[in-house]
């Protein structure tokens, strides 16, 4: 049997703020439990070197601005390079599963970056999507928030993507930022289906979260029947998440790993560090090496202490036969959605970075093609935290667009360069040549990565 | 003057030292059920024309644990253990008589869950109706709080006073349970036979007048006293590789990256030097199989020596893992390693007609000539030699790293020089050198390394200091110290140095080592705030302060 691929890059060197959750203090614990319990030398893990993402990993999903080098620090580059590693190891047949325990976290990162996001800067788990699809040439990709927040950033990423399934549950988005991921946020109009929201209230425990995922997560899944299966392991549902109000236990994440088999399992939030990161990455571990975890639990933890309420399995199971039946008639609304479409689907958005105090605002156009999910053109625009308003127009062709998109999304690239005097800068993000452009109006500047 | 002696599977080498030269040495094969008597012969044949007033110290390597260990012959031992959450209690049943306690500590030290006195006292009871005396104790996090383990060990030498107990915390303070519970378990099965040893060798050198200093050479590649490793006999094991390792160090004295190659009869060991300094197993040293918290260097040991045969076996040319003799033109039946490279390099060395001799038969048999035979033998041996030397670079290059400042600053090994130890190192050395492209050295010295490098290293101690300002605790290794802190609002990093480093002198004064405890370096500072909401509510320090591996004063290097 092949090892599980462990990549442990706690960061001990990075913090936003010396007293933010995000801090160097926050894998501490982490590591004297799985060093502690001696789980590195077992024969059923491997453990891996981080690694170092390139600028094009990042490019491949993100329109930093104004360039890749001010939205991110060295950490940043290591922990999604680590992700990549992981992402190698699997692929390359090295480990059965791996999983990246890594910080910075991603989750909340959008395409358009403007600064930090809940803690996000870049998104971990897309710049890895990518990277296998360009790489390896992987068709269909699941990825599974099991973060206690929505997973918005890797959501908006790939809305309009119907080969990528993203299913995410957290707490209901009325009660926790960022406040989105509602049930009717359920993709473009030519992926519709393709991304499932699970607002749970909150206070929801571990009976009620196994009830989705073998209820609702796991049918999905078989339905889908992606190629990788990746999970966004946030481990802030946990019972002690100081940001967060649910009830989940160490117990029930491993569970939940054993029945959602994730083939890369890459860490997102929890800021419990003391009480929940240990136990929890221990059973995640544990699950993913097929190791026996009934012997794992939190000091406080006792079985008694949390009970599903009858109201709220009813809750859940309402959700559950909604977003079930929402995903079964995906192909339908799509089909519905291509007829009916114009040349362009436009829709505004406004995004806000609280970490970094930015209000972005974006006009989107995506091309409505009847052969592919379409390019799309961002316009985006936000006044950063030094000042400077920044005017950005960004065109996105997606990995797998049809030759007459990728036409148009080049010459409306060519024809901004030459008419772009209303912004700063412009982007043409080819992920079929596997090109990336940014072009500064000012001083005529182009950087081809 | 300096004695040197290094006990080895094979031979035992012996050096007696004196003012930047080697006087005599001395060689005897190794009786492996009486290893007292080898290291003695060695003695005694370094001690002729010799004033026994004038050696300052003798050091010694012994291979007696690891023997001990693997044949079985180590002291039956319980084991228990008090593992609490975690991974399955069958993940840690390294004795076949292990016993599991209630009880659990956690990161910060504190009782997660309380032990039970009459469970511990039924386990007592077991043990000593298995006719067991000899008892391990290891509890989880018991590094970072050591009451349980020392509750445990009282209660059961309440009951039964002849049961010797040993507990993990005053075995080793690094995270790590499993490692922790071998290293404790192995000290516990050889702690009588190794005592035993040391009252014979004392014994031996008080017959013969000895008063010089004695030391024990560990697998670090510093010194012990005797005396001090009555009660660490596992820091014992892997010191031959290290005599080597230091040997190759004390010959070059500089600070290049290098790659030592011990070429004995059977086997090569294969060890680095990073910028001057020996590079250590990331893991700690693995007897039988078992990952132990021993500081050791990292040597790869593969089977491939100068007397490794070689022969013609179906159709092909093969160099055997298997030694019957010394090499032919050293007087021996077969043909081997040595022989090939003796002819190849046109080397003269011993009797060159007896290698060609036996190598003509082979050659012969092939339908070769004999060129031809040890140009084959040659490349074999080097691409083996090549391809293990650069499977430890990557494996140091790709060893783990969790701090943004390491994975930034990427090592990556470039190698200066080989350095060729052990008999047969001359006649294969430059060959590989001359194919990896590099300098080589192999010095008038080698043959005997092993034992140069044990007469003449200085004593280790490594010192780490834990400290948690909240819970207002501290612990030091080795000894497994617990401590209150005196004013933990104020205490700082510089504060922890002061603390580690009292630590060391204190630690280097009992063991009489003081003199070496001025030589002292910072080797590991970790420093994290504690934030719960939005405040601080306490610090906690991880510091490390050791006295490295390095020579004694005396010694000033050899004439290259
Ligand atoms: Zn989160
Ligand atoms: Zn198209």
């Amino acid at each position: 049997m092949k090892p599980t691929g462990i990549l442990f890059f706690p960061a001990f060197d990075w913090a936003i703020s010396p007293t933010h959750p995000e801090r160097e203090e926050r894998l501490l614990y982490t590591r004297d439990q799985i060093f502690e319990e001696g789980i590195m030398d077992l024969p059923q893990i491997k453990e891996y070197q981080p690694g170092l993402a390139d600028l094009k990993d990042i490019a491949r999903v993100h329109f930093c601005v104004p360039d890749i080098e001010s939205q991110i620090t060295e950490a940043h580059l290591i922990s999604a390079g680590s992700a990549l590693v992981m992402a190698d190891a699997f692929m390359q047949d090295e480990v059965k599963n791996s999983f990246a325990i890594i910080r910075p976290p991603g989750h909340h990162s959008m395409t358009v970056s403007h600064g930090n996001r809940g803690f996000c800067n870049i998104n971990n788990e897309a710049i890895m999507v990518e990277y296998l699809r360009k790489k390896y040439n992987v068709k269909k990709i699941a990825i599974v928030d099991t973060d206690v927040h929505h997973g918005d950033g890797t959501q908006e990423i790939f809305y309009h993507d119907p080969d990528v399934l993203f299913i995410s549950f957290h707490q209901d988005g009325r009660t926790l930022y960022p406040g989105t991921g509602f049930m009717d946020e359920a993709g473009g109009p030519l992926a519709y289906g393709s991304t499932i929201n699970i607002p749970l209230a909150p206070g929801t425990t571990d009976s009620g979260i196994l009830y989705v995922m073998d209820n609702l997560v796991l049918p999905i899944l078989d339905e889908f029947k992606p190629d990788v299966i990746v999970n966004s392991a946030g481990q802030d549902n946990h019972y002690s998440d100081p940001l967060a109000n649910m009830a989940f236990s160490a117990q029930g994440y491993a569970r939940l790993n054993t029945k959602l088999a994730p083939d890369i399992a890459v860490l997102e939030g929890g800021y419990s560090v003391e009480t929940a990161l240990p136990y929890i990455n221990m059973g995640l571990i544990m699950a993913m090496a097929g190791i026996d975890y009934s012997n794992l639990s939190e000091p406080d933890y006792k079985p008694e202490r949390f009970k599903e309420s009858e109201r709220n399995l009813a809750y859940i199971k309402s959700i559950v036969k909604k977003q079930l039946d929402l995903f079964r008639h995906r192909e339908e609304v799509v089909a519905k959605n291509r007829k009916d479409a114009e040349y362009f689907h436009n829709y505004y958005k406004q995004i806000f970075y609280d970490t970094d105090y930015i209000h972005e605002e974006q006009q989107n156009r995506l091309r409505m093609c009847p052969d592919c999910c379409g390019f799309r053109i961002i316009n985006s625009s936000a006044q950063h935290r030094n000042g400077q308003l920044y005017r950005v127009l960004c065109i996105a062709i997606p990995v797998n667009a049809c030759q007459q998109c990728h036409a148009e999304a080049i010459s409306a690239y060519a024809d901004m360069v030459k008419n772009g005097d209303a912004f700063d800068l412009i982007y043409l993000q080819d992920r079929v040549n596997d090109e990336y452009k940014v072009l500064d109006i000012t001083s005529s500047r182009e950087i081809v990565l | 003057m300096l004695i040197g002696i290094d006990v080895g599977g094979t031979f035992t080498d012996g050096v007696l030292f004196d003012n930047g030269s080697i006087v005599t040495s001395a060689k005897k094969p190794t009786s492996e059920n009486n290893l007292k008597d080898s290291l003695l012969q060695v003695l005694d044949a370094l001690l002729i024309n010799t004033d026994k007033v004038k050696i300052d110290r003798i050091v010694f390597s012994t291979t007696l644990v690891t023997n001990l260990l693997a044949t079985g012959r180590g002291q039956k031992t319980a084991l228990i253990l008090i593992p609490g959450h975690g991974l399955p209690c069958l993940s840690y049943e390294i004795s076949p008589d292990t016993y599991f306690l209630k009880g659990s500590i956690d990161f910060r030290g504190r009782q997660i869950e309380a032990l039970d006195r009459k469970e511990i006292l039924a386990v007592a009871d077991k043990i000593n109706n298995s006719g067991i005396k000899r008892v391990a104790v290891a509890g989880k996090f018991s590094n970072r709080n050591h009451s349980q383990e020392l509750m445990v060990r009282k209660i059961i030498q309440e009951k039964y006073p002849d049961m010797l107990v040993s507990i993990s915390s005053e075995i080793s303070g690094k995270l790590n349970f499993p490692r922790r519970a071998v290293t404790t378990y192995f000290t516990a099965m050889t702690l009588t036979e190794w005592n035993k040893f040391a009252d014979e060798i004392e014994a031996a050198l008080e017959r013969r007048g000895i008063k010089a200093e004695v030391d024990i050479l560990k697998a670090d590649g510093g010194t012990i006293p005797l005396e001090v490793s009555r009660t660490k006999p596992c820091e014992t094991v892997f010191s031959g590789p290290a005599a080597s390792t230091m040997g190759a160090v004390a010959l070059s004295m500089d600070d290049f990256n290098s790659v030592v190659l011990d070429i004995g009869g059977t086997t090569t060991d294969i060890s680095l030097i990073i910028s001057g300094q020996p590079l250590y197993a990331s893991k700690g040293a693995r007897i039988e199989e078992q990952l132990t918290h021993i500081d050791a260097f990292a040597v790869k040991s593969i089977p491939l020596g100068g007397d490794s045969l070689v022969a013609y076996d179906n159709g092909t040319i093969k160099v055997k893992p298997e030694r019957k003799d010394a090499a032919a033109c050293f007087g021996g039946k077969w043909a081997t390693v040595t022989d090939a490279f003796n002819i190849y390099n046109s080397m003269n060395l011993g009797d060159t007609k007896a290698s060609v001799a036996v190598l003509g038969q082979i050659a012969d048999n092939a339908g070769i000539t004999v060129d031809s035979l040890c140009s084959q033998v040659v490349q074999n041996v080097i691409a083996h030699l090549v391809a293990n030397i650069n499977g430890m670079f990557t494996a140091w290059e790709n060893e783990p790293a969790y701090k943004v400042w390491e994975v930034i600053n990427k090592r990556k090994f470039k190698l200066n020089r080989i350095i060729g130890i052990g008999a047969a190192a001359g006649a294969i050395i430059p060959a590989v050198a001359e194919k990896m492209k590099v300098d080589y050295l192999v010095h008038e010295y080698s043959p005997v390394a092993n034992a140069l490098g044990a007469s003449v290293v200085r004593p280790t101690l490594a010192v780490n200091l834990h400290v948690d300002t909240q819970n207002q605790v501290f612990t030091v290794d080795p000894g497994g110290i617990n401590g209150k802190l005196d004013h933990p609002t104020k205490f700082q990093l510089t504060d922890a140095r002061e603390l580690a480093r009292k630590y060391l002198v204190k630690i280097a004064q009992d063991r009489g080592i003081e003199k070496y405890a001025a030589d002292s370096e910072f080797y590991m500072e970790e420093q994290f705030n504690m934030i719960r909401g939005w405040d601080r509510i306490g610090k906690l320090f991880e510091v490390g302060v050791q006295i490295a591996p390095g020579f004694i004063e005396e010694y000033k290097g050899v004439k290259i």
